[in-house]
């Protein structure tokens, strides 16, 4: 035994650390998936083609660096691409120059506070889900990594091969639509006078 | 850095509330996480929004429910990677 592996034994090992590291992810890959293609059967085609790609550029993979992160990275492409041949056949509407610069020049300064008593008066969630389903792509894709996810802006911007200052922007407009939503909400359901929901 | 609780209050509201995602997410430097902190401890202008925010970050984190692929996703994802040659 001099130590080198046959490429049958270092194939094996290779087969087993792709199972061990990248499939685990396979529920959080399809969240993220689902969360930008809004429809099941296309995360799914992304899902499936996501771990294709992970297995064949698994030598790529840093050992010890986040699995997951490189995943929702091939898994944020695979969508973009599959967009992008969508965009070909139909103007897919959103034009995210114009979105990108509307999320720039938003400020955060704006007083909101009366409304702490909507957050805390029905179960959101359905209402929240439904708002972050119709936020602009770019927008959602921040917030989802973010705030639902868990990343910090420097993983988020990773993922999605923009400035970090790209992600404080989109997040922070994309936030303030789910308010906007939210409180619209509220009013609807009589939760909130219309003063009151005057932000 | 160190400041005083006078210096605390005086921070300008403006900027903590413009700062207030940013120190929600963690993503500010340990002496502005501190001022911030200090002066939301003691400015009753303040606090509102900053509750306001928490409460908002918390029930947008709390969306995400555990939505497991399905498994005919699940399947079909293995069936590939065998095609391509993993073993499992
Ligand atoms: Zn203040």
């Amino acid at each position: 035994m001099d130590g080198t592996l046959t490429a049958g034994e270092s194939h094996r090992i290779d087969s087993r650390r792709f199972e061990v590291e990248a499939l685990p992810w396979l529920d959080d890959v399809y969240r993220f998936a689902l969360s930008m293609t809004r429809d099941e059967s296309d995360a799914d085609d992304v899902v499936q083609e996501t771990f294709l790609r992970a297995y064949r550029s698994w030598h790529t993979f840093e050992p010890g660096s986040e699995c997951r992160k490189w995943l929702f990275t091939i898994c944020r492409n695979v969508f973009l691409r599959l967009r992008e041949r969508e965009r070909r056949r139909v103007d897919y509407g959103g034009d995210d120059a114009q979105l990108e610069a509307l999320a720039s020049g938003q400020e955060i300064v704006g007083s909101i506070g009366e409304h702490t008593d909507i957050l805390s008066h029905v179960d959101l969630a359905p209402a929240l889900e439904r708002a972050i389903g119709e936020l602009p792509e770019v927008f959602r894709s921040a917030v989802v990594l973010v705030d639902v996810e868990g990343m910090a802006y420097n993983e988020a911007a990773s993922v999605l091969g923009v400035p970090v200052g790209t992600i404080r922007s989109r997040l922070f407009r994309g936030r303030r639509l789910l308010q906007e939503s939210l409180v619209m909400f509220a009013r609807d359901a009589g939760l909130a006078t219309r003063a009151a929901c005057e932000v | 850095m160190f400041l005083t609780e006078t210096e605390i209050v005086a921070m300008d509201c403006t900027d903590v509330v413009r700062q207030l995602w940013d120190y929600l997410d963690g993503e500010l430097t340990d002496e502005s996480m501190d001022a911030i902190r200090g002066h939301l401890a003691q400015c009753r202008q303040c606090y509102p929004q900053f509750d306001f925010e928490r409460t908002f970050l918390e029930a947008v984190a709390a969306t995400r429910r555990e939505h497991p692929a399905p498994n005919m996703v699940r399947r079909k994802v293995l069936a590939k990677l065998r095609k391509a040659g993993l073993e499992v």
